[in-house]
């Protein structure tokens, strides 16, 4: 589903550059959960954003879903990100002014293809984060665990092939932060790929593999043994 | 219209919709942004009203004349060139000269003489001083009279030289406060005359001579049972239209040259009046106050353009995270600047109306309210609207394309 293939990424500032990707390579197939981790500074986000295609790669190759997007012009990776791809972010990023059922319609603005009913999916989309009895609510009147919900089904909306997440339990409580994990391992589950960015070991245990990012580049890799399991493995594998 | 036209209708509506909510959300800062437009909009809106009211009450006035009539007066008396001595030429005109045009015009439709003397007009010991009008019924006819209680006089009255009058309102009121006049006996003189009925009020002319202030004869019994003199002082002749009367003027002239004139190559001496002229004298200073009002309305869209304008730009820093987060959920740099530009003009369209709204309702109070004249004029109103909305368009492109050139994860990450 994804492929990237020595990605690279620099941050100019006047003089000062700072190399935040070094070549990072990995893959994740379809129906993949996988968590990155990593110390703060150490390209996580920048990673995501990539992936994302809301950053473009100074190097590097991607390939979301087969297609090269890291050269298209903006307007095709616009529409891959609304077609293809689902954000859940750290800060929700809900617009504020509007109500819960709104914000989730917000992407049928940008659809290409005809959305029908846009009240009745964003209702679906709801009810598949758990979230059916406040609708009409701003999001100011609700707590950061159903903002959270209201983001997800945001990103569920136009039925993405995968969900990119950045910290997106970062700002909130740990019995929310497990009820959205589960929320993602349901999606996982019904066959979307997932891959979520985390400090948190509790958070990474929930994903099918972890990839640990460092200065730049991807020091190591690790199956998530299954919780019934109930062992943990350090088994690293250095990519 | 194809499905993918339909959807993308549908998406913009919602979008103006979403954008609509968000606006509302900063209702002082839109109510401020606007508000220069309101309050511009709105100026020009009670100026044309006051413009078209005055240009209406030249018009009525002068319609109340005719717009397609021709006066010929004789002239006052003359010098003549060589022989230094008095011609009585004022005695020029004849009843006759009313036939000879209308029969060699091309352009007359009809032709009428008129005596005019201010007389003393007598009802049981009231008297009042009024323009006492001897014409025909064709002059009648040319200048609009008609009856609005009573009769006018006919031909047969006319013919046998009967001693009947037409009374203006204003002699009415005069001589007779509330009763009814028709059928009573006024005197000139020791002339009666049977009231037969009272004209149709036609107010002032474009002079300020009051219209109704009138009594009317027929033409021979005004010149051979009244004032005994074989001459007439005016003539009034009706033009097909409005735009023949320059030509008629010309005609009107050569005919009288023939007939007066012409012998002794002298001009003859007449005046013609043409109302037409008079009307463009009007006209033009209306188009003083026209240029005006244009004047302060593009001052006006200026003033609410650069309200708008600031305003934009600072929505748009504001609302970067919004921008960012659109841009991350699939929009494209074009649904961005379209956004902004829509937004742009909805508020500019909103500003203009409610400056419309508040315009009409201020000259229309002012109308009920005050002396005033004013007339609301649908086509200024609608104008306004078009411009602020145009306005809104274009001082939308600079903001637009602001918001549009922003990259999604910087205007994401931004304060
Ligand atoms: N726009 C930018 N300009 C310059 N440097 C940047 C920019 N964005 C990020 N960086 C730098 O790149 C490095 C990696 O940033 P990034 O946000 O990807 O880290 P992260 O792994 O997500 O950290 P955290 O866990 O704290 O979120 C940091 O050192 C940061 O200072
Ligand atoms: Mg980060």
């Amino acid at each position: 589903m994804i492929e990237v293939d020595g990605l690279t990424r620099l941050y100019r500032r006047g003089t000062l550059e700072t190399q935040v990707l070094k070549g990072v390579s990995f893959r994740v197939r379809r129906g993949e959960f996988v968590v990155i981790m990593g110390r703060s500074g150490s390209g996580k986000s920048t990673l995501l954003n990539i992936l994302g295609l809301l950053d473009r790669p100074d190097g590097g190759r991607y390939l979301l879903d087969g297609a090269d997007l890291s050269g298209a012009d903006d307007d095709a990776r616009s529409a891959a990100r609304n077609r293809k791809l689902g954000f859940v972010f750290q800060q929700f990023h809900l617009l504020e002014r509007a109500s819960a059922l709104r914000n989730v319609t917000l992407p049928l603005l940008y659809a290409e293809q005809d959305s029908g009913d846009s009240t009745e999916r964003a209702e679906r989309a709801l009810q598949a984060v758990g979230l059916t009895h406040r609708p009409r609510h701003l999001p100011s009147e609700l707590s950061g665990g159903e903002q959270q919900r209201v983001a997800i089904a945001r990103a569920l909306i136009n039925d993405p092939a995968v969900i990119l997440a950045d910290e997106p339990t970062g700002n909130l409580d740990a019995q929310n932060g497990r009820e959205i994990l589960e929320i993602f391992r349901h999606l996982v589950d019904g066959g979307r790929t997932l891959v979520l960015v985390t400090h948190d070991r509790a958070v990474a245990e929930r994903g099918d593999r972890v990839l640990v990012l460092d200065d730049g580049r991807i020091v190591g890799e690790e199956a998530v043994p299954t919780p019934a399991a109930g062992t943990r493995s350090d088994a690293a594998g250095a990519v | 219209m194809s499905a993918g036209r339909r959807r993308r209708h549908r998406q913009l509506a919602r979008g103006l919709v979403l954008s609509l909510q968000l606006l509302a959300a900063h209702r002082l800062r839109t109510a401020l942004s606007v508000s220069g437009l309101l309050v511009g909009v709105a100026a020009v809106i009670v100026m044309v009203a006051i413009g078209e009211g005055a240009e209406r009450r030249v018009l009525e006035r002068v319609q109340g004349m005719g717009t397609n009539l021709l006066v010929v007066s004789a002239a006052p008396a003359q010098r003549v060139v060589g022989r230094p001595r008095q011609v009585p030429v004022h005695t020029m005109l004849r009843a006759a000269d009313a036939e000879a045009i209308e029969r060699e015009s091309t352009l007359a439709v009809a032709a009428a003489p008129a005596v005019n003397r201010s007389m003393v007009v007598r009802w049981e010991g009231v008297n009042t001083t009024t323009m006492v009008t001897g014409t025909t019924t064709r002059g009648l006819g040319i200048r609009n009279i008609s009856a609005a209680s009573g009769r006018v006089f006919d031909d047969e009255d006319d013919h046998e030289r009967r001693r009947v009058a037409l009374l203006g309102p204003t002699v009415v009121r005069s001589l007779f406060a509330a009763a009814n006049p028709v059928g009573r006996v006024v005197r000139v003189g020791n002339v009666p005359f049977d009231v037969v009925g009272v004209t149709r009020a036609r107010g002032v002319d474009a002079v300020g001579v009051d219209l109704d202030d009138i009594m009317l004869v027929p033409f021979e019994t005004a010149t051979r049972r009244l004032l005994n003199i074989p001459y007439v002082h005016t003539l009034f002749i009706q033009a097909r239209s409005t735009a023949d009367l320059v030509a008629l003027e010309h005609e009107v002239r050569e005919i009288l040259h023939g007939r007066y004139g012409g012998r002794s190559g002298m001009l003859a001496p007449f005046v013609i009046q043409n109302q037409a002229t008079l009307l463009r004298t009007e006209r033009g200073a209306a188009q003083a106050m026209n240029q005006l009002v244009v004047g302060v309305a593009l001052l006006a869209l200026l003033a609410g353009g650069i309200g708008i304008l600031a305003v934009m730009l600072i929505s748009v820093r504001e609302r970067t995270r919004e921008i960012g987060l659109r841009r991350a959920l699939g929009a494209k740099r074009r649904d961005i600047q379209i956004q902004f530009v829509l937004e742009s003009a909805m508020l500019a369209a909103g500003g203009g109306l409610a400056g419309v709204i508040a315009g009409l309702a201020a000259a229309g109070g002012a109308a009920l309210l005050g002396p005033w004249d004013l007339v609301m004029s649908w086509r200024a109103a609608a104008l306004g609207l078009a411009c602020s909305t145009i306005l809104g368009l274009v001082i939308g492109a600079l903001p637009a394309a602001r918001a549009a050139r922003l990259e999604p994860i910087a205007a994401l990450r931004a304060e």
